[in-house]
C-alpha cells in the first residue's frame, strides 16, 4: 500500500514542476465554467426554473461534474504508448501490480488537478455566480465518497478502452468517441433532468448515471436516506462489473504479450 | 547448486506474412498466413552463482528473446527454466524481487522525473531498507560518476548518462542476478569502460551472477569469464574466450624482422600448414633477427564465425565445448 501511495505522491509532485500548465489549467477551468454558465443562462432566458429545476441546480450539476472530470483528465494514451514502445514489459519486471500503479498515478494527478486547478477556479467562479449549497454537511461528505466511486467508474471505463491497444494499432479514435459518450450520457453537459424520459430510462441501466449524477443528487439532497444507500450500491455494483471486464481484458492482453511476445 | 538452469528452451514467433499489392492487403484483412520464426531453438546451459557470462551472436540471433525468457516476461514454448529456485514465468512476482534487468534499448526510468526520484521510487517498489538504499546509492553514483546529473530530469540526459541511470536503478535493491541486454550500446569509450568496471565490481564484491549481451567484443574480453555464442536460435559455443581463440583461430600472423632491418608480415593457415613447416620455410628463406607470432584478434574470429567461415559444430553435430 505504501508503495502505491508513493506512486500517487510522486505523480502529484511531478505535476507541480510544470508551472505554465498549472496556470493554464486554472484559466481553462474558469473559462469553461463561465462559458457554460452563460449558455445555461441564455437557455433559461430569464426564467427562474424549468420543469422545477432551477438555474442554480443546473449550474451546480455542471460545476460538480466538471470538478470530477477535471480530476479525470490524464493521458489516456498511456497504455498504448507503453505497448507501442515496448516499455510495458519493463513493468512486469517489478514486484508491483502495474494496474494499481496506473490507478495510483492517475489519482495523484487527479488530486493535483482538483487542488490546484479546480478549487481555485471554483472560488473564482463563486464571485461570479452563486451555486446551491449542499443539503447538509453530511450530504457534502457522502457526496465526496460517492464522487470517488464515480471516479473509479470513469477510470475503469477508460482502462477497459485502453487495454484494447493490445489488439488494435490505435485506440485514440475509440477513446475520443468514448469521451463524447461519457460527456453526453452522464449528464455533465445536458443535465440528466432534461433528458427525454426514455433516454433517461435507458441510461439508468448503464454506468453513466452513476458517474456524476449520483454525487450531484446526494449533494443537492435529491437522494436521501435509503436512496443514498441504493444509489451508492448501484455505483459499487458497476465498479465490480467493470473491474471484472477490465481484469479479463487486461489478463488476455498480458497473456498475448508474454506468450506471443507482443 | 546451479543458479541458472536452462534446459532446451524454445521460442517460436508467429509472424503474419503479407504479400505486396492491394489485393493481398485486402485478403490479409480476412485471412492471415503465418510464418514461424524460430527465435530461440533448443538452448540449454547452466550458470553457477557468481559467474559473469557474455552472450553474443549476430543481429537477430535470439539473445534478447533469451534474456526476456530468463527474466520472466516471455513464456518459453518448450523447455525447462529454473533460476534461483524459481520458475521465472510462473512465479514472476516472487522471482523479480531478486533480479535486476537492464534493456539498453528501453529505459525504465521516469521520463520527466529527475533521476534521483526514479531511484527513490525503486526504494518503494522493492521495499529497500533505507540504510541499504543510501549505501548503494552513494556507492553506485560515485563509481559511475553520476553526481553532477543525478538531479536532472531523465529526458535531458545524454544516452550514456541515461544508461548509467538505468543500471543503477536496476541494481539498487542488490539483486542476486542481473541481466543486461546491450548495456554499452551507443556509448563512448570512457562510458563503456566505466560500465564494464562497474559490472565487474558488482560481480566481485557482491557475488552477483551476471549475464549480458553485447556486440562489443571488448566488453566480453574485459569482463567475462565465459562466453556463450548463439546463432539462429542455437547455441554454437559455450566456453572461455581463450578457448575460442586457441581452437578456432584458423590463421596466425607472423611478423619477422630481418637482419637488414626490413619487416615482413606473413599469414598462415595453421590447419593447412603446420607451424613446423612454416618455421622451416621462414628460416631457410630469410636471415631473421626477431620474430613475433600475433594472436588473432577476437573480433576477427567472431566475424569469421558469424560469416560462417569457421564451423563451431564438431563433426558429430555436438556443440563445441571447451
Ligand atoms: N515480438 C516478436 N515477434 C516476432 N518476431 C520477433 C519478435 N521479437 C523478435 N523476433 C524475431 O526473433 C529473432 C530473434 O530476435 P532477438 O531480438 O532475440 O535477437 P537479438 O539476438 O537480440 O538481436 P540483436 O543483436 O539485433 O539485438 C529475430 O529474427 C526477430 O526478428
Ligand atoms: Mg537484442
Amino acid at each position: 500500500m505504501r508503495t502505491y501511495i508513493e506512486f500517487a505522491l510522486k505523480k502529484f509532485q511531478n505535476k507541480m514542476a510544470y508551472r505554465l500548465e498549472f496556470f493554464m489549467g486554472i484559466v481553462n477551468t474558469v473559462i469553461t465554467i463561465v462559458v457554460y454558465l452563460c449558455i445555461y443562462k441564455a437557455l433559461y432566458g430569464g426564467a427562474t426554473e424549468i420543469d422545477g429545476i432551477t438555474f442554480q441546480m443546473v449550474a451546480t450539476n455542471f460545476v460538480i461534474s466538471l470538478g470530477l472530470s477535471d480530476a479525470f483528465k490524464y493521458n489516456e494514451m498511456f497504455l498504448q504508448d507503453k505497448i507501442h514502445d515496448g516499455t510495458i514489459t519493463n513493468e512486469f519486471l517489478k514486484p508491483v501490480n502495474f494496474v494499481f500503479r496506473m490507478l495510483s498515478e492517475n489519482i495523484g494527478e487527479g488530486l493535483f488537478k482538483i487542488i490546484f486547478n479546480f478549487i481555485p477556479a471554483l472560488l473564482f467562479t463563486l464571485l461570479y455566480a452563486s451555486l446551491c449549497p449542499p443539503k447538509s454537511i453530511l450530504n457534502l461528505f457522502i457526496m465526496l465518497v460517492s464522487m470517488m466511486l464515480g471516479y473509479l467508474i470513469l477510470w475503469l471505463i477508460s482502462f477497459i478502452v485502453q487495454t484494447w491497444s493490445f489488439w488494435l494499432f490505435s485506440v485514440w479514435g475509440i477513446i475520443t468517441i468514448k469521451n463524447v459518450f461519457v460527456n453526453i450520457l452522464s449528464g455533465s453537459l445536458l443535465p440528466m433532468w432534461f433528458m427525454p424520459a426514455t433516454l433517461r430510462k435507458i441510461i439508468s441501466f448503464t454506468p453513466f448515471e452513476s458517474i456524476y449524477f449520483t454525487p450531484v443528487r446526494i449533494y443537492l439532497g435529491e437522494l436521501c436516506g435509503a436512496d443514498i444507500l441504493s444509489g451508492m450500491a448501484v455505483q459499487l455494483i458497476w465498479i465490480c462489473i467493470l473491474a471484472l471486464v477490465a481484469g479479463a481484458f487486461w489478463k488476455n492482453g498480458v497473456k498475448k504479450l508474454v506468450v506471443q511476445g507482443g | 547448486m546451479q543458479m541458472i538452469e536452462v534446459n532446451g528452451i524454445k521460442k517460436y514467433y508467429k509472424v503474419a506474412k503479407r504479400d505486396k499489392g492491394i489485393t493481398s492487403s485486402v485478403k490479409h484483412l480476412f485471412h492471415r498466413n503465418y510464418q514461424v520464426k524460430k527465435a530461440v531453438d533448443d538452448i540449454s546451459f547452466s550458470i553457477k552463482k557468481g559467474e559473469i557470462v557474455g552472450f553474443i551472436g549476430p543481429n537477430g540471433a535470439g539473445k534478447s528473446t533469451t534474456i526476456k525468457m530468463l527474466s520472466g516476461i516471455l513464456y518459453p514454448d518448450e523447455g525447462k527454466l529454473q533460476i534461483n529456485g524459481y520458475i521465472p514465468y510462473k512465479q514472476r512476482k516472487q522471482y523479480v524481487k531478486n533480479i535486476g534487468v537492464v534493456f539498453g534499448q528501453k529505459s525504465q526510468l521516469h521520463w520527466d522525473l529527475p533521476l534521483i526520484e526514479s531511484f527513490e521510487l525503486m526504494k518503494y517498489i522493492y521495499k529497500i531498507p533505507q540504510n541499504l538504499y543510501e549505501e548503494n546509492l552513494e556507492k553506485f553514483t560515485k563509481l559511475l560518476d553520476m553526481e553532477n546529473f543525478i538531479n536532472q530530469p531523465v529526458r535531458q540526459l545524454s544516452l550514456g548518462q541515461r544508461m548509467r541511470g538505468d543500471i543503477v536503478a536496476a541494481l539498487l535493491h542488490s539483486p542476486e542476478i542481473v541481466f543486461f541486454d546491450e548495456p554499452t550500446i551507443g556509448l563512448d569509450v570512457v562510458a563503456k569502460e566505466k560500465i564494464r568496471e562497474f559490472i565487474k565490481y558488482m560481480n566481485e564484491t557482491e557475488q552477483t551472477t551476471i549475464i549480458f549481451t553485447t556486440h562489443d567484443m571488448q566488453d566480453i574480453e574485459k569482463v567475462c569469464d565465459r562466453l556463450i555464442i548463439i546463432d539462429e536460435g542455437k547455441k554454437i559455443y559455450d566456453g572461455t574466450i581463450d578457448g575460442i581463440k586457441n581452437k578456432y583461430a584458423n590463421s596466425k600472423t607472423i611478423e619477422i624482422l630481418l637482419e637488414n632491418g626490413e619487416k615482413e608480415v606473413k599469414t598462415f593457415d595453421i590447419n593447412k600448414t603446420p607451424m613446423n613447416e612454416v618455421m622451416e620455410g621462414l628460416f631457410s628463406k630469410y636471415h631473421i633477427k626477431d620474430i613475433s607470432i600475433c594472436e588473432p584478434e577476437i573480433d576477427e574470429i567472431i566475424r569469421d564465425i558469424y560469416e560462417g567461415r569457421v564451423a563451431l559444430k564438431t563433426t558429430d553435430g555436438k556443440v563445441g565445448e571447451i
